[in-house]
């Protein structure tokens, strides 16, 4: 035979376990909101009220396989992560638009987020004293997979993603990318994403695609 | 691919490729030929030749190495319409194939057919057909919807003088300065592709673009490599003309390319072996 305070102290014990259960969830769905809150929160788009500034975009050519330097007044936020990712968003939006000269089809937020970390030495260690950055770019994985296929087609979007950086971020030196987060071989089948990308060469404007590269 | 998540057997050739040969290397690339890619030694001099194909070109041959990219189930892009790349590249390695073979050439092709081969196979099989072989030349072969005429590619890696040991990513560092001077002799060569058919004298040339990229598979390639891409031709309302799965310019190309390879052969510099300045330019 059960005591009766067993029985008291069981059901306390079972009902604080339910309560505690539904407090856990109830955290973690607000965690999640808080999370992708602050994803939406990184513009794609930089806000209007943002002042615009002069922006250099290297917009690639597939006639001739070259990048050529605009000059754009846009509207851009001050972070510069932030300030990236608002770049390359407009650039992608370029390649989507009609008549383009690399076109590339568009998708909504091709570029998920850019990172800046302290650029990386030989040795894989972050190179501090130096003062240059990486620059991570994670891409949608539907901006990778609708990308059109071909080593020119390829290399000129990673060319001038990187450019595009160097112009208007010129402490940037260093980029590697991410899809989805995600290491990832190829953009769409040939251009290798899993080095990273040097941006010395991308000063000259209007140079060929060149982009020295380190594994 | 991560370098970490390399098959090791894979790496450990490619470190030795340029190097001294082992069984093991030598077994690692007879395995990677046995499991699809076909290796045609295509030698006019010997109409004999024994049924078993050889691995290893014999020494002092110029070896010509065709890469008709992807293959299998990775059809690469789509071109003309609705045709798989790998169809492209390797109807276009077979009439190179056949060309060079006419003009003497030792060709290796990676692939003779719809089969399955990663980047790091085929770079196997280019550092193994080229390892102590006279002089060399790798072409890997792609075909794309993009751009205009054809359009070639030198690995973007640093050049780097050749060490003891040359890393499997970066193998085609060592190299990159003459596979440079074989960009500038294939551009040459298409420049020129218009008188060189015997057609049309009036024709213009075929549209050439030199640029460098980022390739696995090139980039641990330890010979003068290049990617060739071939585009459409179009006008200057850049509407289509002539689209890569026409023969005709299918055959132009292929001649352009055999007669830039005869160019490189028939110079007295060039030779298999890695850059021998650091830093070296074109």
């Amino acid at each position: 035979m059960i005591p009766r305070y067993q029985k008291i102290v069981f059901v306390v014990l079972l009902v604080v376990s339910i309560a505690m259960g539904a407090v856990l969830v109830r955290l973690r769905e607000r965690a999640h909101e808080r999370l992708l809150k602050g994803e939406d929160l990184a513009p794609t788009v930089a806000p209007e009220v943002a002042p615009e500034v002069q922006a250099t975009l290297m917009v690639a050519n597939d006639v001739d396989g070259t990048l050529v330097a605009e000059a754009r007044s846009l509207p851009l936020p001050v972070d510069a992560e932030a300030r990236a990712r608002a770049l390359l968003g407009q650039l992608l939006e370029v390649y989507a638009g009609p008549g383009a000269t690399h076109p590339v089809p568009g998708v909504p937020r091709a570029v998920l987020q850019v990172f800046l970390l302290p650029a990386q030495a030989a040795d894989g260690k972050a190179d501090r004293q130096a003062g240059g950055q990486l620059a991570v770019v994670d891409l949608a994985g539907a901006f990778a997979d609708g990308h059109p296929s071909g080593i020119l087609t390829e290399t000129l979007t990673v060319e001038s993603i990187c450019g595009t950086l160097h112009a208007n971020l010129p402490r940037v030196a260093q980029v590697r990318f991410l899809v989805d987060g995600k290491a990832r071989a190829t953009l769409a089948g040939h251009a290798d994403l899993t080095r990273t990308y040097l941006t010395a060469d991308q000063d000259v404007a209007g140079a060929s695609p060149g982009t020295g590269a380190k594994p | 691919m991560t370098p970490h998540s390399k098959p090791l057997l894979g790496r450990i050739s490619g470190w030795i490729a340029a190097g001294a040969l082992t069984a093991a290397s030598m077994a690692a690339s007879g395995q990677a030929f046995a499991q699809g890619p076909a290796q045609v030694p295509a030698a006019p001099a010997q109409p004999n030749a024994p049924a078993v194909p050889q691995r290893v070109a014999p020494a002092l041959r110029f070896v010509v190495v065709l890469d008709a990219a992807h293959g299998g189930d990775d059809g690469g892009g789509q071109v003309g319409g609705s045709v798989a790349e790998k169809t492209v590249t390797l109807e276009l390695s077979v009439r190179l194939r056949s060309l060079l073979a006419a003009r003497g050439f030792w060709v290796v092709t990676t692939r003779e057919g719809n089969v399955n081969l990663d980047s790091d196979a085929r770079a196997q099989i280019a550092n193994h057909a080229t390892f102590g072989a006279g002089d060399a030349a790798c072409l890997s072969l792609h075909a794309s919807e993009a751009g205009t005429g054809v359009h070639i590619f030198v690995s973007s890696l640093e050049p780097a003088a050749a060490p003891r040991f040359l890393a499997w990513k970066t193998a085609q560092s060592a190299y990159v300065s003459r596979s440079l001077k074989l960009a500038g002799t294939v551009n040459s060569a298409l420049e020129q592709s218009s008188s060189a058919d015997g057609g049309d004298a009036n024709a213009a040339p075929i549209p050439a673009t030199l640029a460098r990229a980022s390739l696995p598979g090139l980039d641990s390639m330890t010979c003068p490599a290049l990617a060739i891409e071939m585009a459409p031709l179009r006008d200057a309302d850049r509407k289509i003309v002539t689209d890569v799965t026409d023969s005709d310019y299918q055959a132009k190309v292929a001649q352009a390319l055999a007669a830039a390879l005869l160019e490189w052969r028939s110079d007295a510099a060039p030779d298999s072996r890695p850059d021998s300045r650091v830093g070296a330019q074109p």
